[in-house]
């Protein structure tokens, strides 16, 4: 019958493996494909999150960019994370959501989130409500509902309150109805506020 | 608002409760509860509060976002976990209707073909892909054929390389097809005739290990169903990098139907055929 | 007589609430409202279903606005012809521009007004052959 095939090896060419050392220089070739590949293997390298580091800050390539983003996010440790925060400042949007989206899967990012919500720059507070997304309710509540008292910027304070919706405990109900009143005038805060204070009524902390 | 099939249970979500489960699942998951099924998930809830020990929602939620462990039991208490062949039909017909003629197309005939069934568990999978071709595909003298079959649990892999299943696994296949593939070993057991056995290579191999993946060579098409929604966001990543590198380009990956590569790589373009949307490697010669 | 069907909108945004607040409006005016939460859900469930209009944020995870318009312009029609409302926090010429580039019918920056949302979802969903 058809499919029946003989123990033969496989026509298959297995991926090339690269030799030590290489994937370093490789993490600069033209080619996209190669960058890639070298962004994968540097996550196990010793040095390898400086080069990824360092590679990020140039790089341009969209899946690059998310190869190297997910070899730090690996290696989770505070080196990887501060590599990563470097660039929530970025002018590139695409590398600030990269950059959040991996700093929201490490543990080590958590005690850099009170400098972020303090930030001047709004897009980096923005950020850091994402990130905190993935702490733990009563942590991320009492960061959240700091930030959002002092809040002025209507995006800022919309994207605080969109990480309460789902983190959120009654703790931070004073500092939504603050928002509230704050924000009594703007399209779309009042609607987000009003569900996050009747959500967060029958949190306990 | 829809009627009340049943007796009216005891509210045990509030509306918002219930919405931020919803809004948490759909996040992570993909998967989406509307109103109408409300009972049904606060049925399952209770369940999962019970194994868990929580005695509020806020207590379970607060398990729920912290446990990747309960994330994966909350799934499986959602969802049919059940294999069986021909499960998930209409990828199959897509591979046949579809996909094989945009892999095909430039290749001489006696080229290899190569699919890849990982995760394959107790082997269901390859072999349906095996019958299906058999049955369905008239090229399939025409090339070369491998199905290689994967998975990380070396047990299930010998009991798929063994090929015996109960008449619950067979439940969507016709008497004929029973009759032509398997042979009755006893009461309600059957086995895949040898020939069929030897048609599928399986091997050890964990989707997160590049190197591991990248021994077993490139495919023209992975099934990689129902495993990925379980991995935590890091390891979702690798392995869409793994299989990424284990097709050739324009090569295609098939999810399970309540998965998306939404919630896992954009490495793949989003490919919409008439049976299924799959997702397909950039790159190689598109044909219609 | 028959009822005209409704007009279909695909709201494409990663914020719960904002998904929320645009289907509350929307439906109050009469569409007809499906939801995704990146570029990537947003492409599937266009490919799957017939939509009068999407309105789709610049700004998301795993795959962007933008991406998901060049994306979504390359395909054939009637998919691939479908109105595209974009949103954005950003206000600048350069943002609306590169909107406008991708295929993008209008901008709306961020926070969105009802009242905007729903007039601007009319003229664009009517628009549609």
């Amino acid at each position: 019958m058809p499919l029946v095939r003989r123990p033969t090896i496989s026509a298959a060419a297995p991926a090339r493996e690269a030799a030590p050392g290489e994937p370093f220089a490789l993490l600069s070739d033209p080619d996209a494909g190669v960058r890639w590949s070298a962004a994968r293997a540097l996550a196990d390298e010793p040095g390898g999150i400086q080069a990824l580091a360092r590679a990020l800050a140039r790089e341009t390539e969209p899946r690059v960019r998310e190869a190297i983003t997910t070899s730090l996010m690996r290696a989770g440790s505070e080196e990887a994370v501060c590599a990563l925060i470097e660039h929530v400042r970025s002018d590139d949007a695409a590398l600030r959501t990269l950059v959040v989206e991996a700093l929201q899967g490490m543990a080590a990012a958590a005690s850099h989130l009170p400098d972020l919500m303090a930030d001047a720059d709004p897009d980096v507070r923005i950020l850091a409500a994402e990130i905190a997304r993935s702490m733990p309710a009563d942590e991320a509540t009492g960061l959240l509902a700091d930030a959002l008292a002092g809040e002025q910027h209507p995006n800022v304070a919309a994207s605080i309150v969109e990480v309460l919706v789902e983190v959120g405990t009654s703790d931070a109900i004073d500092a939504l109805r603050m928002a509230r009143r704050r924000f009594a005038a703007e399209p779309f805060l009042p609607f987000a506020v009003d569900i996050a204070l009747e959500r967060l009524a029958r949190s306990e902390p | 608002m829809s009627a009340d099939a049943g007796p009216p249970p005891e509210a045990v979500l509030s509306e918002e409760e219930f919405r931020r489960f919803c809004e948490f699942v759909y996040r992570r998951t993909g998967i989406v509860f509307t109103e109408t099924k409300r009972y049904f998930v606060e049925r399952r809830l209770l369940e999962r509060y019970a194994s868990t020990g929580s005695s509020t929602f806020a207590a379970y939620f607060a398990r729920l976002r912290a446990e990747s462990q309960e994330v994966e039991e909350l799934i499986n208490a959602f969802t049919i976990n059940e294999t069986y062949f021909f499960r998930e039909e209409h990828q199959l017909r897509c591979l046949t209707s579809s996909l094989l003629d945009e892999i095909v197309a430039g290749k001489a005939p006696g080229s290899p073909i190569r699919i890849w069934s990982n995760p394959c568990a107790t082997g269901e999978e390859p072999y349906s892909i095996a019958i299906w071709l058999l049955e369905n595909w008239p090229k399939v003298d025409v090339y070369d054929i491998e199905i290689v079959a994967s998975d990380i649990d070396t047990r299930v892999l010998d009991a798929a390389r063994a090929g015996i299943y109960g008449e619950r696994a067979l439940m969507r296949l016709s008497r004929d097809l029973v009759a032509r593939y398997f042979e009755t070993t006893g009461p309600g057991r059957y086995r895949i005739i040898k020939d069929l056995r030897g048609s599928v290579r399986f091997d050890t191999v964990n989707l997160i290990d590049a190197r591991a993946m990248a021994r077993q060579g490139r495919f023209d098409v992975v099934f990689c169903r129902n495993v990925l929604i379980y991995f935590d966001d890091a390891s979702r990543r690798v392995a869409a990098e793994n299989i990424y590198e284990s097709l050739v380009p324009g090569g295609f990956v098939c999810l399970g139907h309540t998965e998306s590569m939404s919630r896992i790589s954009p490495l793949f373009e989003v490919s919409r055929h008439a049976e299924a949307i799959v997702y397909r490697k950039p790159g190689g010669v598109r044909h219609g | 007589m028959a009822e005209a069907p409704m007009s279909r909108v695909l709201v494409i945004d990663d914020s719960s609430l904002v998904r929320r607040y645009y289907r509350a409006a929307l439906e109050r005016a009469g569409f007809a409202v499906e939801e995704a939460l990146n570029g990537i859900e947003g492409l599937e469930k266009l490919l799957e279903g017939r939509f009068d209009l999407v309105i789709v944020d610049v700004n998301m995870p795993k795959m962007d606005g933008i991406t998901f318009l060049s994306d979504l312009r390359a395909r054939a029609a009637p998919t691939g012809s479908v109105p595209a409302l974009v949103t954005s926090t950003e206000a600048g010429p350069q943002d609306k521009e590169a909107a406008r580039r991708a295929g993008a019918n209008f901008y709306l920056v961020k926070p969105v007004a009802e009242a905007d949302l729903v007039a601007h979802a009319a003229l664009l969903a009517g628009a549609r052959a």
